[in-house]
């Protein structure tokens, strides 16, 4: 009985410290759950090349990572959108490590395959409501989104324009209900937004062109596809501690770029590019 | 026995008699804890908004700065009315099914899906809502989309039907024999016993398995939220994208920032919500307590 | 003398158990018809089944006849509901339902249909006169049945069954659970009923029979064994049987 008692308490300890690999060797990052796929390769990979370090990524929202940095519950707080002025006076440096293309959808059966820009913001603000109206078949328009503070959201109103002028006919609070929606509206005429990554390979459904680009890795870069938002990693002034500052550049060299790409999103990083002039 | 022995066993009993002391006071206390702190947590920004502005204001836009909840309180008076309109004689019909004229291999069968239905859990509801009633609703009114307050209802409408069920079907079971008997001696058919006699004579049970089922419909969130559009509308008609007290809250703690306006109204709700209930409880309990005195 | 209600060689089962073995007896109208006999004798069986309320227990199967005025009420042309109302019943123990003195009353007219305020007043006034309980009650009749005493309640139970008008009256021990006060009135009842009604009522207790009925049936172990005129059933009992119930050798 005696024993138990000294030898649990111990066994308790131990174990929960290995997890930590060293209360000095721990990296977290904490935000935008829309950049999970991409902080989920690049943590997953550092943490084979440096196995004493272990790099945790938290959701909570783009909001919640920028409030992590400055508060210093984060190392790096993770940003699906670039930051507001009263954040940056707060002593934050932005850095953009990735571009996250916001595919437009539709149902696989809908015979638009193109709409201009001002069409899309026509569309979601309800000055178009029938596809008719933009080339297509007689069918009432029905616009998914995302709930507000999306950061998902956030970038499309922002590369849209529509920022507070939005009609939605649903608000809904993952991806994956939203490509849901897309495909399960019975008359064929909802649209919706997600990420790029998140939508490819979904059967139902199809993508459409902007301005006819289609959401592509070099549109993206280059611009051409205007429906974008930045993977922004959220840092302070003062600096990181060492596990940290060492995984932060590794994650903005070209180093990295080939997991990023992998993760489904557009590395800025290129060979020979140091930074991404927005 | 020894004295010893009997002191040792009036300890026991003093113990026991604590422990339960304990665990009721665990029950208080965590309710106090939760009022206490929602209070705390919401009446500041109902201070900085003003009470009208916040609980009548019809628009609520955090970008730009509009907090009012008026769209959740009509969406959740609407759709847990609706709900209990539909689910409340549905629920009430199948007790009386089941208590009084239901073939025991019928009985079985329909007792076994009410207790299958009460152990889904809500966010399955919303996932079958979503993949099945939503495109139904829009085909059979050939809406631009189903995800309104409609669907809403019927989700909800399901989601308390056992409740109602097994409560009713209790308080009919115990409605005495004798009542029926003496109906049926006076020439009465047993349709006109169950609905004059029997269903009267339950229905303060009745009542409680109605306010059990509003309980539940005030309080869900997971269920609704994939099938009623979550839009911050005022409920205009049943074929509205609406959001609830409770999908409002859902939707975006995640994303109010600390410490921010938007935030503090969102605990706001929160309180709103609970006193709501309260409210609705208090009333619903004088309503029973009525109908058992007479 | 008129048979308003003529049994033939009635028996019935329990499922496996006969409780009634061949029953013949006629109950005459304007009459009180009492039916004596020691517990499980059948008596209560017997009347319950006047009405059709037996059948409402499953397992239960009948065979033979009974006839009311004239018509088998085992056809299955006669509606049941208007058999009830025109053999009406009061069980041994009061059962108002749990509604006002009013609406016990006026339950059974509005079930077959009176629906106006004005019919179902006058109704209701003259039932309760008929039950001797109109004086105690009138001011009160938007009050609980339920709050009323044993006696008062089983008063407006026969109030209630004389509501619809019926032809006969089947009285299953209805003052067995009674103080002697309230039995005094309910027995002084039935004897003014007997000018409009035929009744029939169950009792264990002898003396009751003898003073209230004119006919008298004795029941034992599901078969008839004597039924006549009361006085003579009692000073002369034609079976053997009969006179040991009677001289209380066993009960």
């Amino acid at each position: 009985m005696k024993l138990c008692k000294a030898v649990l308490p111990a066994l308790i300890l131990s174990l929960s410290l290995s997890a930590c690999g060293g209360p000095g060797n721990r990296v977290t990052a904490l935000g935008s759950s829309s950049m999970d796929g991409v902080m989920g390769i690049l943590a997953e990979q550092y943490g084979l090349d440096h196995p004493d370090v272990v790099v945790s990524v938290e959701g909570g929202g783009s909001s919640a990572g920028v409030e992590a940095a400055i508060t210093g519950d984060a190392h790096i707080g993770l940003s699906s959108r670039r930051l507001k002025g009263a954040e940056r006076e707060r002593g934050l440096v932005e850095t953009i490590v990735a571009l996250d293309g916001i595919a437009i959808i539709v149902s696989e059966d809908n015979p638009v395959d193109n709409l201009t820009a001002q069409q899309l913001a026509d569309v979601y603000t309800g000055a178009v409501t029938n596809w008719a109206q933009v080339g297509g078949a007689d069918v009432p328009i029905a616009p998914v989104g995302r709930e507000a503070g999306s950061g998902t959201r956030d970038g499309f109103e922002q590369a849209t324009g529509t920022q507070g002028r939005c009609v939605l006919t649903q608000e809904l609070i993952s991806t994956g209900a939203v490509v849901e929606a897309v495909r399960g509206n019975t008359a064929g005429g909802a649209v919706g937004y997600a990420s790029l990554s998140a939508v490819e390979g979904q059967e139902g459904i199809k993508l459409v062109t902007i301005d006819g680009a289609a959401c592509t890795e070099e549109t993206v870069l280059d611009g051409s596809y205007p429906v974008q938002r930045p993977f922004v990693l959220v840092t302070r002034q003062e600096g990181l501690t060492e596990p940290a500052r060492s995984f932060f550049a590794w994650a903005v060299s070209p180093q990295a770029a080939e997991l990023i790409r992998r993760a489904g999103a557009v590395p800025t990083a290129q060979e020979g590019r140091e930074e991404y002039e927005p | 026995m020894s004295h010893e022995k009997m002191l040792n066993r009036k300890r026991v009993e003093g113990g026991i008699k604590a422990l339960f002391f304990l665990c009721g006071l665990t029950a208080v206390g965590a309710v106090l804890f939760i009022s206490v702190y929602l209070v705390f947590a919401g009446v500041p920004a109902i201070q900085e908004l003003g009470l009208v502005r916040f609980v009548l204001g019809d628009t609520w836009n955090p970008q730009q700065e509009q907090y009012g909840i008026l769209p959740f309180l009509l969406t959740s008076m609407a759709g847990t009315g609706g709900a209990v309109l539909l689910g409340v004689p549905v629920g009430v019909l199948t007790a009386l099914f089941l208590a009084k004229t239901a073939r025991p291999g019928w009985a079985k069968a329909i007792r076994a899906a009410v207790a299958l239905l009460a152990g889904i859990p809500s966010v399955v509801y919303g996932l079958v809502g979503m993949v099945v009633l939503v495109p139904a609703v829009q085909r059979a009114f050939s809406l631009p989309s189903g995800a309104n307050l409609l669907s809403a209802v019927l989700v909800l409408s399901v989601m308390i039907l056992p409740s109602i069920v097994r409560v009713a079907e209790t308080a009919l079971r115990a409605v005495p024999r004798e009542y029926e008997e003496a109906s049926l001696a006076l020439g009465a058919t047993p349709a006109e016993t169950m609905f004059r006699v029997s269903l009267p004579a339950a229905r303060s049970g009745v009542a409680t398995a109605a306010a059990l089922g509003v309980g539940r419909a005030l309080g869900e969130a997971m269920a609704i939220i994939m099938v009623s559009g979550n839009v911050a509308n005022l409920p205009a008609g049943p074929f509205t994208a609406v959001r609830f007290l409770t999908t409002a809250i859902a939707s975006e703690m995640n994303y109010a920032p600390m410490g921010s306006l938007w935030r503090r109204a969102l605990f706001s709700i929160g309180l709103v919500l609970f006193l709501f209930i309260m409210l609705v409880n208090a009333a619903l309990h004088g309503v029973i307590r009525g109908a058992g005195e007479e | 003398m008129e048979a308003v209600l003529r049994t033939q060689a009635l028996s019935l089962w329990y499922g496996s158990v006969q409780a009634l073995k061949g029953v013949s007896l006629d109950v005459l109208e304007n009459r009180v018809t009492a039916l004596i006999g020691p517990s499980g004798c059948g008596k209560s069986t017997f009347l319950k089944t006047l009405d059709r309320m037996t059948q409402l227990i499953p397992g239960v199967r009948v065979e033979g006849e009974i006839v009311y005025r004239g018509r088998s009420i085992f056809d299955p042309a006669v509606d049941v509901t208007t058999l009830r109302r025109q053999v009406g019943m009061v069980f041994q123990k009061p059962n108002p339902f749990p509604m006002s003195i009013y609406d016990n009353v006026a339950y059974g007219p509005r079930t077959h249909g009176i629906r106006r305020h004005g019919e179902l007043d006058a109704i209701v006034e003259k039932s309760l006169r008929q039950a001797a309980i109109w004086d105690e009650v009138k001011d009160r009749l938007k009050r609980s049945a339920l709050s009323l005493s044993g006696g008062q309640q089983q008063r407006i139970c026969i109030a209630r069954a004389l509501a619809v008008e019926p032809d006969v009256l089947l009285m299953d021990e209805a003052t067995s659970a009674l103080d002697p006060i309230s039995t005094s009135k309910i027995e002084e009842l039935i004897a003014q009923l007997r000018e409009r009604y035929t009744i029939v009522i169950v009792t264990h207790n002898m003396q009751q029979a003898v003073r209230v009925s004119d006919q008298c049936a004795f029941f034992l172990q599901g078969e008839l064994v004597e039924a006549g005129d009361t006085q003579g059933v009692f000073s002369a009992p034609k079976d053997p049987r009969t006179q040991n119930y009677i001289t209380g050798r066993f009960g």
